[in-house]
């Protein structure tokens, strides 16, 4: 069972995850100093830190390379908010910095905090009054509707499929283990061989779903954004606008033919790679009729289409995703369109809300990938990042004792528990006793 | 005043191991068994340790208790199992003559001061202010005490069966406990039924021993006990045989005729030790079933037949029997048969064993749901030392899963409870590669000491080795090789303590079990420190005490089921709550914050 734990080192951003000026990662737990330090860039000054002071330098990555410049508040223990020892790290509001920052946190073993988990120490530590841990309660509660049982519901089905199956695959492997732990070697005289292939093979499965995680894609690849609507629906003009609004931008690359035109741009904060399609009609022009056939491709590969619609023909498309479209009205100078999104190309009004509408569906994208597998948050991201991490120590060390090689898998199993629900004893008893036939 | 300080109901391992703690301790100390001729029966599997067991029997000693002494003094044959497949899940195991087991138990109770032996059946127990004071007797005595420890085993009600026939017994021959169990129900406890069984025993002049695979012993024998270093035993094989397509088919055949099918059986039997009709019909793909067959004593014709155990008639046991090899013309002494008896529910018990229904009512052994003689030896224990404690007016003694495997049984039973006879397994224990046999004398004996149990020798013995152990140590750490030291070289998987000690002969003066217990220390530091790091966040949630009298109906957000349990459980500490099964992270963060508020 998972549960909180007082004083094992967490990190959580305090300020919100957007792009920003200056952001604040919040870390909590014993021994939080030392272990930074191992991440930064003058790690005897921070050791040697007397409490509410400032700390300027680098946090490096695992090659010791700069990811960002900061200002480390530290606290000593008794003098921070949560009353253990403590960091606030004053860093770069930039996603990408952020993102590379939990990534490193990580790496030296701080946890995500879960949600209240810094006030629920605040409070054990008896920084908080009741009336005030009355309110953290609350929070607390909220959580437990999300929380661990909880769990297996909120995935989508083959996602909960395909990590059932990878658990009961584990499940498998560690009573194969177990067995050999618990009888003799007179009673289970088989000895235990490493299942070189089954390993490999379900490490390749988590790895191909951890690969699905929505914002670390978009984050590494790109979001795919497509504008799309008929041919003189003003799809060039807010291509342009986009591309203009954000100087930064690279360089035009042209479609093979005349099909489309991509181009990538910084979309307030969010990497995107921008698409502007020929125009959706039936035509008998071979090569326009090709066209076409490329943008419908691509539109189905996106992670986003905005579709612009001519409020004098307006014309919705049919079959229409919900879930990845954004229908946008053009040529708001002329006609405006009440309730609905509505921009002008030549004003640019409506251009700032219809970006924070783009934003705001891409943060929340949980990409449709084969399948429609995915995973959705970054806990669960990062617990399958351990259990794959776990496995890939069982694969390193084949020959170890049998007893040794059961705490890889335990451990894997464990990681894959958080997302999926709890393996227990009880489980793995089941498995033993169904599988082998045991008992004198 | 009371006529015994502490009553302890029943003479089986349970029993021995409570009513010798509570006299060694000082108490006053009646021990009321149907037959003094019982005392102390292997009434199963002539054996005692075992994988997870054998850690049971030396955690015993360590804690001051008597098992590891009974089957050094009766073994006659003694093996370390699971030598290929990782040194922190080996364990001892030794064959007993069970007739000199039982003959030593009952001696060293009749040796034992303070303590009186009585032949009587205990039918009910004395009860005021919701406290027990006492036991009445079939024979109509009525005994008072302080405190009473209850370990009936399967005699509570006892029924065996053996194919259609079935009668009122505790064992084969000796008649069951007719009366406690109706008492104990009556005065408000959860009383459940469950199985188990036993296979024939045969005629060893009868065996066809050229059919049999000889399965000798090790070579070196060690004791169980702390307290010595040698033993000196006569060493008997065991043997192997296995069954076939003929024995499959006579059980099969012979299905409609177990007890079990006509439902006359309600218990539920243990998934591990299944008997054999239940290996035929669930692993119908198997075309054969390996069964040891095991001498009962040096002088002793009985053969234990391990694997075979039965509820079949016993036409269908002659027939099948025979059809194994070396068992062709046996002769059959005794039956294979099964037992169905009464238990109590462990969750209504404190991790003390008290019971939450009973103040100053101890209940031990399969009386608990558990089945093994080490896994109720080790509750006798644990509940003598805390009626004594009680009596004494000081803290019960609870072992931490992370300390002992008794602190793992005890934790299971008394916060999940069991709905099959509950045995010890490796996989039960989190902490396993920290919970090895060779050092359960490190883990508990100061501890045993501290609760009143371990003699001052038994320390003074744990301190000569902790010195030993250090001694070896920096004498390792002084050797010099290829710019490493002596611990540093030790910690590749080539190198073993007795490469090293052929050029460093000072190891050789240390004793074997020193030597070997600084290997494993030394080879698995890496991973008991990845371990210790897991038991320090899971001590201090175990360190988080709930006041008994906590008021779960004050605390905001729970659930309404979370809440039950928690009422019914009563867990000690935080560590425990976060075990019943079905609570969640939000209820323990609840709880947590609920007691700080309290303070």
């Amino acid at each position: 069972m998972t549960s909180y734990n007082v004083d094992e080192p967490i990190y959580a951003p305090a300020t919100a995850y957007a792009p920003s000026a200056l952001a604040v990662i919040r870390l909590s737990g014993r021994n939080t100093i030392e272990m930074l330090s191992h991440a930064f860039s003058s790690p005897s000054r921070l050791n040697k830190a007397a409490g509410k002071t400032l700390v300027h330098g680098y946090i490096m990555d695992d090659e010791n390379v700069r990811i960002d410049e900061v200002v480390l508040a530290v606290y000593r223990e008794g003098s921070g908010y949560t009353g253990e020892e403590a960091v606030e790290i004053s860093c770069h509001g930039s996603l990408v910095v952020l993102k590379r920052l939990f990534t490193r946190l990580e790496q030296l073993g701080f946890k995500r905090a879960e949600k209240g988990e810094f006030t629920f120490r605040a409070f054990m530590h008896g920084r908080m009054d009741l009336t005030q841990a009355e309110a953290v309660e609350e929070i607390i509660h909220s959580k437990s509707e999300i929380s661990q049982e909880k769990a297996l519901d909120r995935l989508s089905g083959k996602l909960r499929d395909s990590l059932a199956a990878v658990k009961t695959r584990l499940v498998d492997i560690l009573a194969s283990l177990e067995v050999q732990l618990d009888y003799a070697e007179d009673e289970i005289i088989d000895e235990w061989v490493f299942p070189e292939a089954e390993v490999s093979s379900i490490i390749s499965s988590l790895k191909a779903l951890s690969s699905t995680y929505g914002a670390s894609r978009i984050y590494r690849e790109g979001a795919k954004v497509v504008l799309a609507g008929a041919a003189n629906a003003g799809k060039s003009s807010l291509f342009n606008l986009l591309v203009k609004e954000d100087r930064a931008i690279v360089s035009p690359v042209p479609g093979t033919t005349r099909d489309f035109i991509e181009t990538w741009i910084d979309l307030d904060g969010i990497p995107v790679r921008l698409f502007d399609t020929a125009g959706l009609r039936s035509s008998d022009d071979m090569v326009e009729s090709e066209g076409i056939r490329r943008s419908e491709a691509l539109m189905d590969d996106a992670d986003l289409i905005i579709y612009l619609v001519d409020p004098d023909d307006a014309l919705l498309p049919e079959n229409i995703d919900n879930d990845r479209t954004l229908v946008v009205y053009s040529k708001r100078d002329k006609r405006r369109m009440a309730d609905d999104l509505s921009i002008s190309s030549v004003t640019g009004e409506g251009v700032s809300e219809l970006i924070g509408e783009v934003k705001e569906r891409l943060m929340g994208l949980s990409p449709q990938e084969e399948g429609g597998l995915s995973i959705d948050s970054e806990r669960q991201y990062s617990y399958l990042l351990s259990c794959i991490d776990a496995l890939e120590s069982a694969e390193r060390s084949k020959d170890a004792p049998v007893d040794i090689m059961a705490m890889f898998f335990q451990s894997a199993l464990e990681s894959l528990g958080y997302i999926t629900g709890e393996v227990t004893t009880e489980d793995l008893l089941d498995t033993l006793f169904s599988k082998f036939c045991l008992g004198k | 005043m009371r006529d015994y300080d502490i009553i302890v109901i029943g003479g089986g391992h349970a029993g021995i191991e409570a009513s010798s703690a509570t006299a060694r301790e000082g108490f006053s100390t009646l021990l009321v068994t149907q037959s003094l001729d019982a005392i102390g029966r292997l009434s199963c599997n002539p054996a005692v340790g075992g994988l997870a067991k054998g850690n049971l029997v030396r955690e015993i000693d360590a804690l001051g208790g008597v098992m590891g002494h009974l089957i050094d003094s009766s073994m006659i044959q003694y093996r370390i199992l699971n030598r290929r497949r990782g040194p922190a899940v080996q364990a001892p195991r030794a064959q007993a003559d069970k007739f000199t087991y039982s003959r030593n138990a009952k001696e060293l109770l009749e040796h034992t001061s303070n303590l009186s032996l009585f032949m009587d059946t205990v039918t009910d127990l004395l009860v005021e202010n919701g406290a027990v004071i006492g036991v009445v007797t079939q024979r109509g005595w009525k005994i008072s005490a302080r405190a009473v420890v209850l370990t009936t085993g399967t005699f509570m009600d006892g029924r065996i069966f053996i194919g259609e026939y079935e009668e009122s017994c505790g064992r084969l021959g000796e008649s069951a406990a007719i009366g406690l169990g109706s008492s104990l129900r009556r005065l408000g406890f959860d009383v459940g039924r469950l199985k188990t069984g036993t296979p024939a025993r045969v005629r060893r002049s009868s065996l066809d021993f050229d059919e049999l695979e000889v399965q000798p012993g090790d070579e070196e024998v060690l004791p169980f006990s702390f307290d010595y270093d040698t033993v000196d035993r006569p060493r008997l094989d065991c043997y192997v045989t296995w069954t076939n397509e003929e024995t499959h088919r006579i059980i099969r055949e012979n299905m409609h005729r177990s007890p079990l099918y006509g439902g006359r059986i309600v218990g539920k039997g243990p998934r591990y030790c299944p008997s054999i009709e239940d290996k035929v019909m669930r692993f119908p793909d198997r075309d054969r079933h390996q069964i040891f067959v095991e001498p009962e004593g040096v002088n002793s014709e009985e053969m234990y037949l391990n694997g075979l155990s039965s509820s079949l008639p016993e036409d269908v046991q002659h027939a099948f029997i025979r059809t194994l090899p070396g068992l062709r013309h046996c002769e059959i002494m005794r039956p294979a048969y099964a037992v169905e008896y009464d238990y109590l529910n462990p969750m209504d018990l404190y991790p003390s064993l008290e019971s939450k229904i009973l103040s100053s009512l101890f209940v031990a052994g399969q009386t608990n749901g558990t089945s093994g003689y080490e896994e109720a030896a080790c509750q006798g224990l644990v509940a003598g030392i805390n009626a004594s404690l009680k009596l004494r007016g000081e803290e019960p003694l609870i072992l931490k899963r992370t300390e002992a495997y008794i602190g793992v049984l005890i934790d299971d039973l008394v916060t999940k409870g069991t709905k099959e006879p509950y045995r010890m397994f490796t996989s039960r224990a989190e902490y396993r590669l920290s919970l090895r046999h060779d050092n359960a004398d490190l883990r508990l004996t100061r501890i045993g000491y501290e609760k009143h149990s371990a003699s001052e020798e038994k320390l003074a013995r744990l301190e000569k080795k902790i010195e030993d152990m250090s001694s070896l140590r920096s004498t390792l750490k002084k050797y010099r090789e290829r710019g490493k030291n002596g611990l540093e070289l030790l910690r590749e998987p080539e190198v073993t303590i007795s490469s090293l000690s052929q050029k460093l002969p000072a190891v050789l003066s240390y004793a074997p079990s020193i030597r070997s217990e600084v290997e494993l220390d030394v080879k698995y530091e890496g991973y008991l420190r990845r371990q210790e790091a897991e038991a320090q966040m899971f001590s201090r949630k175990e360190n988080m005490m709930i006041p008994p009298d906590f008021d779960y109906d004050a605390l905001k957000g729970l659930s309404a089921e979370s809440r039950e349990k928690l009422k019914q459980i009563r867990p000690a500490s935080v560590g425990q709550a976060q075990r019943i099964s079905g609570l969640r992270v939000s209820d323990i963060a609840l709880l947590m914050m609920g007691l700080r508020a309290k303070k």
